[in-house]
């Protein structure tokens, strides 16, 4: 129970406590996720497809009897689809009740951050990932993009 | 959590729901009498019991606000059932009733909220005050105000000690009763003594005997503990076993028992027969017990209270349950349903001879729809008790408004499930309130001009339909002019054609679009822009419709159609290429393989199908969802007759692979975004063996494509 009060305290206000994220590779590019919106990462699955819906969600499945959208993050961000993989995974985020599965090429690790390591977005109205993340963080190994699971989620 | 006292936080939730229906029952109880114009004298009585439940209830939780609030009506009603004065602005006691009602109302809704501070309703109990003022100085008793039955005990008050009462009711017991120190209140836990013995006693008085009234009393309890003198019809031991078992009494002692030889005056305590010393002491080690369990007598105490005020005395025959228990146990029924079907269609029995387990596994299957439609028919409420709500609205909005409206209820006994019903209430409310503000037209004079009855009319109507319930809202009022409509949307900017294509029904669905309001003038009703809006998205959020249908200067209906259960259907399912949709057994009318000679083709190419003289167009399901069919010919697939509403179709599927009972499961938020409902998809569904397949909206499809 601490946890989650805890977890939800960080939430809060991510960008002055920092906090733990998981980090996923897409391309060249290492995006990140608060664990606290983590549910759990699974492997590629069998996907229904769902029609007239985006090309980036890929459809729906089934997750010990919820049925839960996955979306391709590469497509979501404008980028090529690759084959999957046994690396493939899918990562599920849960916000504000609301489930859903991220396609992500790998995970990787799961970094504990610093308030000062964490900067806002710079307003780059042209980019259009830029809308989807939420903070920078910069540590020794390189720049981490910070997913706004929010926007993920509700757009 | 510390608005209540400890013990009490377990009780919050059973408070709240039977405060409320009670609060609904005097709602119903005053529409009626209202309307009638008479109060009956069981009318009386009952809204006297809910006020005094509510009282009991309030207080026993803390809420003094709210328990001296419903004290001062019941105050009222007591001298309007005692005293049957002459009552001549009733409009003004509905007026105060009504009022008391909503306050109530709105603080069990803020009780709701963690920041709960106590709502000052001085105000609202000082008109009650005023208004009973009004009533005594024209009843003809006006002094005997607090009533017959506490008329002797007030004299008896007067004396300082109880004894001297006693040379007249020398037959009477006399009991004195001690509360727990600290329990609080004590005037009122008294109270609850009393109206718990009141039956089992031919004569009954106590001392103080302001208990009701006076907050006060609680002192005087604290320091010389509550008296009460009764002539019991029953034996004694009765009584006292209430008293025990009453809330928070620590102890009692009995002050005197009937005089049995003699009439003198019976000296306090000193006078006192042994063995009423002995009887005594063990009581008061039996009031301990109960002090342990407080908690559960409590709980009692208001299930108590909760029968009598509902049934009258009589045992009650219904409980309430958790909604969040009841979706378990639906989900796992379910899941129950599926498993079952990845026992007895198990891949692994294939080809077996298994004659014994087929007999078994068709009971299984038996039971498990039956039990089924139990759990289903648990969750079925009628639709009456989300009408009757509607009653209140219409008349506060006809003295508002100044408009003469009947109300009339048809098929209020369809039922629909319960999750259905609370999303129900808020789409229905916004419907009758425009009705009546819109709707309705402003005089009566207007009206007659029309040819129209002076009186107007707002119709609800229920009724089930092909696996839908079908909610009707209709007025007898202007009805909408579409011209208007038009203008006006044209002024939002929210046409998407030219003026010109827009037929009528379309016209009118406009109305539901977000930031349309066709009054210029904001009404505290009505008028905001933000009604209808908010009604269809409340009712498609339960997977429903909503449609508008006007004829204008004749009156105005909105169609709201409704799933009759978000849950279980029986469906067929049809594979399309890898996909497999579910659609509906109920919309299903038949499936067959294509002859040549039914294939039509009309001059633009498009394709239909005729089926014993009848034609019906051709909807190539691969095609509208964009998906790798296995056969494009028509003749070697499937073609599915379908039917919603009047209208049919024929889909085209690559096969048929059989029929199940599935668990609807509605689609994440997420898709509803892309407008999955709109293109024919209803929900989805996992399978025995844990794939999901999409079930269709047979309405939708043929609708839009």
């Amino acid at each position: 129970m601490t946890d989650t009060e805890l977890y939800t305290e960080t939430s809060n206000d991510f960008m002055s406590t920092g906090g733990k994220v998981l980090l996923f590779d897409i391309e060249d590019n290492v995006y990140g996720v608060e664990i606290q919106y983590i549910t759990e990462i699974i492997g590629i699955q069998p996907i229904t497809i769902v029609p007239k819906v985006p090309d980036y969600i890929k459809g729906v499945i089934n997750l010990r009897g919820k049925v839960i959208p996955v979306m391709s993050v590469r497509k979501r961000f404008g980028k090529e689809e690759i084959p999957y993989d046994e690396r493939t995974c899918i990562i599920v985020i849960e916000y504000d009740n609301i489930a859903v599965g991220l396609i992500v090429d790998k995970v990787n690790e799961v970094l504990e951050v610093d308030p000062e390591q964490i900067s806002a977005t710079p307003d780059y109205k042209s980019v259009n990932s830029n809308r989807y993340i939420s903070a920078i963080i910069e540590t020794q190994t390189g720049i981490k993009l910070l997913l706004n699971c929010q926007k993920i989620v509700a757009e | 959590m510390s608005k209540f006292e400890a013990g009490m936080e377990a009780m919050v939730d059973m408070y709240i729901y039977e405060t409320t229906t009670l609060l609904e029952q005097l709602d119903q109880i005053l529409m009626k009498t209202e309307s009638a114009s008479s109060f009956g004298e069981e009318d009386i009585n009952e809204i006297f019991r809910i006020m005094h439940t509510i009282k009991g209830s309030s207080a026993m939780m803390g809420l003094e606000n709210m328990s001296t609030l419903a004290h001062a009506i019941e105050d009222m009603f007591f001298i309007i059932r005692e005293e049957k004065p002459v009552i001549t602005n009733t409009r003004d006691l509905y007026e105060l009733v009504f009022n008391a009602s909503d306050l109530l109302k709105a603080e069990i809704e803020l009780l709701q909220e963690d920041s709960y501070s106590p709502t000052d309703f001085s105000g609202a109990k000082q008109k009650i005050f005023d208004f009973v003022d009004v009533l005594k100085g024209k009843a003809p008793a006006g002094n005997a105000a607090q009533g017959t039955a506490q008329a002797p005990a007030a004299t008896a008050a007067a004396s300082q000690s109880a004894e001297p009462a006693e040379q007249k009711n020398s037959d009477f017991t006399a009991v004195r009763v001690f509360f727990e120190d600290d329990c609080k209140m004590e005037n009122l836990r008294a109270l609850l003594i009393i109206n718990k013995i009141r039956e089992d006693c031919e004569k009954l008085e106590y001392e103080p005997a302001d208990i009701e009234t006076n907050p006060e009393s609680a002192k005087k309890i604290i320091e010389n503990g509550f008296v009460i003198r009764f002539k019991p019809i029953g034996p004694v031991e009765n009584i006292t076993r209430e008293i025990e078992e009453a809330l928070n009494v620590k102890s009692y002692e009995f002050i005197s028992t009937p005089a049995k030889e003699e009439k003198a005056p019976v000296q306090p305590a000193a006078a006192q027969p042994v063995q009423q010393q002995a009887s005594q002491s063990v009581p008061e080690k039996k009031a301990e017990a109960p002090q342990q369990k407080e908690e559960g007598a409590s709980v009692e105490q208001i299930n108590n209270l909760l029968a009598q005020s509902k049934s009258g005395g009589t045992k009650q025959s219904l409980i309430s349950v958790n909604l969040n228990k009841l979706d378990q146990l639906l989900d796992m029924v379910g899941e129950i349903v599926i498993t079952e079907a990845m026992v007895t269609a198990n891949p692994d029995l294939k080809g077996l001879q298994l004659d014994n387990f087929q007999k078994a596994a068709r009971q299984l299957r038996k039971l498990t729809d039956e039990l089924q439609d139990i759990v289903m028919s648990i969750r079925m409420v009628p639709l009456s008790g989300a009408f009757n709500k509607m009653t209140r609205i219409v008349r506060d909005m006809k003295i508002k408004l100044n408009k003469d409206v009947d109300l009339v209820f048809e098929g209020e006994e369809t039922e629909v499930d319960k999750s259905v019903i609370d999303n129900l209430n808020d789409p229905l409310m916004h419907m009758v309130r425009n009705a009546m503000d819109h709707g309705i037209e402003d005089t009566a004079e207007e009206r007659i001009a029309k040819g129209k009855p002076a009186k107007g009319t707002i119709t609800l109507s229920a009724y089930n339909a092909s696996g839908e319930v079908i909610i009707v809202v209709s007025d007898d009022g202007k009805g909408i002019d579409p011209a208007k409509v038009l203008a006006k949307a044209k002024k939002n900017g929210l046409l998407t054609k030219p003026e010109k294509d827009y037929t009528e029904k379309e016209i009118f669905n406009l109305i539901m679009l977000p930031g349309f309001s066709t009054n210029e003038v904001v009404t505290e009703y009505s008028g905001r822009g933000v009604g209808m809006d908010v009604v269809r998205k409340n009712i498609e959020k339960i997977g429903g419709s909503v449609s508008v249908d006007s004829k204008f200067g004749q009156g105005t209906n909105f169609i709201i159609k409704i799933p009759l259960s978000l849950a279980i259907v029986d469906g067929m399912e049809v594979t399309v290429g890898k996909s497999i949709f579910t659609i509906p057994i109920n919309s299903i009318k038949e499936s067959f393989k294509l002859k040549p000679k039914q294939l039509i083709k009309d001059t633009s190419g498009k394709e239909m199908i005729m089926i014993r003289g009848e034609c019906y167009p051709l909807i190539r399901l691969y095609e509208i969802y964009g998906l790798e069919p296995s056969y494009t010919d028509l003749f070697s697939g499937i073609i599915i007759l379908v039917e919603a509403e009047g209208k049919s179709a024929c889909l085209f599927a690559d096969e048929l692979i059989g029929e199940q009972q599935v668990v609807v499961k509605p689609f994440s938020p997420l898709l509803n975004n892309f407008k999955v409902k709109q293109n024919g998809m209803a929900g989805c569904t996992i399978l025995g063996d844990g794939s999901i397949t999409i079930i269709l909206d047979v309405n939708n499809i043929i609708s839009n494509f």
